[in-house]
């Protein structure tokens, strides 16, 4: 009864109450909103680096490197000849070396060259089908098979650099030979081939001063039946990659290694780790002014809450008044009161967390088509839209607290006496 | 029945108000009369409980409710006594049958709702049930606060000015249902007023001086 009552009250007055839920709602929804993008944004990032310490490349934005070699959302700095890459890749320092080349896309999708280390770093398994062998047999991610609905044994063109509008190359064929499970990482947007499949591509116009690499164009139909072949090709003098994922096995290389390749080559080394912290920390100053803001909304609600049952407080006096009268005690005026308030701010919630929930998908559909990133509305971190509930709870109780108890200290024979 | 015995009670330090003794029956009605300013309305609230004398005992129903605590008087009040104010008050988003339920469940945490709509219909706005109370004529705002404090079948009746604020012909109309309907409940029925129009209609009098 005394929450139906309080229920009855908050519409009474519905613009006191609309004020109050929308300013809510809203600082509630872009503070849920900020929270969800933080950390899935965080999570897709770090999950991402797992397992690489350096990234190599050509010179240029250490940053631009990370984010082109291991995000894929940026172009490459440039090439590197695998030669010289070779000799570092097999240091004694390095446990795993993984090379990639960037070549193609297929509708805006990148095709990477690189080896099969790449799918077991990301712990992408071979749902279907296998793990392409031959030049021009590629697995392709999950988010890719199910938006493109390719198929095993399915073929398509690729066109050339990072542009769904570049020139298409129609001498060879992709093959889809395999789909990679989910992994929530890069790998799920990517489609992956052996790395001569990108020098064979492009043998024939990109790289034409390089003679060895026509040949291999030629001798592709033949290549594509022998493994030797295409373990030859990967030997190939003098053909160049984009970058190398470095893990190390003695961690001194991580520490050291930038400045040696700095010195002694033309390529550079970066560490994703750095690199990511520091774009984390310039989105962070947005994040954290955003989150002000929001605070700053929720509080203006409060006061809102606040102004709104104070004013009509003094109306409601001799209501009060007649229910102590009708043997209400002071404690169920007091829990009116704060019921009220309460009520207000559990609507808020839900209207901000759904609404918070719809922006992000919004956000997640924008995302995926700049950067083929996409972010999970349905994910509750318990965490902290616990903590947000109870912060909201508390706003609500202490705007209620002063006219709750004025409610409870009210002296019922004055106010009727001067009703 | 309702009866009481030196009551008195200070605002302040120099002003005592003597209180005189009252006794009133289960059923039948007695009127408090007096100029403004001699402590109509404080005896009325004393009555009620919702003041405590300096002094004195007020006996309702065997219980002397000026030796119950706050809390107990608050329940007891809720049972016991049915007020009807001068200008009536409600709780203005509930709507009439909700104010009477309201009204039943702070005492007993009961709606009876049959008996919201009995007593709705014995004093004819029946059919104003679902209206909020403040679509309702001063006339209607009285009968309903009438059911009001019958809801939970009161041993005593108190009526605080309740026709000054009405015409001739509602006055007369409201007396008439507050006489009858605590007859019929069993209420002691007191009447505060200085209004001359219902003075002559009741023999038991008690005028403040």
């Amino acid at each position: 009864m005394i929450a139906k009552l309080a229920w009855k009250n908050i519409w009474f007055k519905p613009l006191n109450t609309i004020l109050s839920v929308i300013l809510l709602t809203s600082s509630v929804a872009i503070i849920t909103t900020l929270v969800l993008v933080e950390k899935q944004f965080e999570e897709k990032f770090s999950s991402n680096i797992d397992g690489v310490d350096l990234v190599m490349g050509a010179q240029g934005s250490p940053l631009q490197l990370i984010l082109s070699s291991v995000y894929q959302v940026d172009s490459p700095t440039g090439n590197i000849s695998y030669d010289s890459a070779k000799v570092w890749m097999q240091h004694p320092f390095v446990q795993k070396a993984i090379p990639l080349a960037f070549g193609d896309n297929y509708r805006g999708y990148k095709i990477l060259g690189t080896t099969p280390d790449y799918l077991e770093k990301y712990g992408a398994k071979i749902s279907e089908g296998k793990l392409f062998e031959k030049n021009f047999e590629v697995v392709i991610g999950s988010d890719i098979a199910k938006k493109l609905s390719l198929k095993i044994g399915d073929e398509f063109f690729g066109s050339h650099g990072d542009a769904a509008e570049g020139e298409v190359h129609d001498h060879y064929a992709y093959k889809v030979v395999g789909i990679a499970k989910p992994t929530g990482k890069v790998v799920d947007n990517l489609i992956l081939c052996t790395i001569p499949s990108v020098w064979q591509m492009h043998g024939g116009h990109e790289e034409a001063e390089n003679p060895a690499h026509g040949e291999e164009g030629h001798v592709h139909v033949e290549g594509e039946e022998h493994h030797e072949e295409v373990d030859m090709t990967l030997d190939e003098p003098g053909m160049e990659i984009t970058a190398v994922l470095l893990k190390f096995r003695n961690k001194m290389g991580i520490v050291t290694w930038p400045r040696i390749i700095a010195q002694n080559t033309k390529m550079q080394v970066a560490s994703p780790a750095i690199e990511v912290n520091r774009l984390f920390s310039l989105f962070g100053i947005g994040i954290s002014a955003l989150q002000y803001l929001a605070y700053g909304i929720m509080l203006i609600s409060g006061i809102s809450i606040f102004i709104a049952l104070y004013n009509t407080l003094k109306e409601r006096e001799n209501e009060f008044a007649l229910m102590r009268v009708n043997g209400a005690k002071r404690l169920q005026l007091l829990k009116v009161v704060m019921i009220e308030s309460l009520l207000l701010c559990v609507v808020g919630f839900i209207f901000g967390t759904i609404l918070g929930r719809v922006g992000l998908s919004m956000l997640s559909n924008s995302a995926e088509e700049d950067f083929k990133m996409s972010f999970n509305p349905y994910e509750f971190i318990w965490e902290k839209e616990g903590t947000l509930f109870l912060l909201t709870i508390f706003v609500g109780f202490i705007a209620a607290l002063i006219p709750a108890v004025k409610a409870y200290n009210l002296n019922i024979s004055k106010t009727l006496a001067n009703a | 029945m309702i009866s009481t015995k030196n009551i008195t009670f200070s605002y302040s330090k120099d002003q005592v108000f003597h209180m005189p003794d009252l006794y009133c029956e289960a059923g039948s009605t007695l009127l408090i009369t007096g100029d403004s300013g001699k402590g109509k309305t404080t005896y009325l609230h004393i009555l009620a409980g919702l003041l405590k004398p300096k002094t004195g005992a007020i006996e309702i129903d065997k219980t002397d409710i000026v030796t119950l605590s706050e809390k107990a008087t608050d329940k007891f009040r809720g049972k016991h006594i049915g007020v009807v104010f001068q200008k009536s008050h409600f709780i203005g988003a509930l709507s009439v049958l909700e104010n009477l339920e309201m009204a039943s469940w702070l005492a007993t945490g009961k709606k009876h709702t049959k008996r919201a709509k009995k007593l709705l219909e014995q004093l004819g706005i029946e059919n104003q049930a679902s209206k909020l109370p403040s679509q309702l004529s001063i006339g209607q705002q009285q009968r309903v606060s009438i059911a009001r404090a019958l809801m939970n079948e009161p041993k005593v009746l108190l009526a605080d000015e309740p026709t000054s604020s009405l015409d001739d012909k509602n006055a007369e109309k409201v007396i008439e249902l507050l006489t009858s309907l605590s007859k019929e409940h069993k209420a002691a029925l007191l009447i505060v007023t200085h209004d001359n129009r219902i003075k002559e209609r009741f023999i038991n009098k008690i005028t403040l001086i």
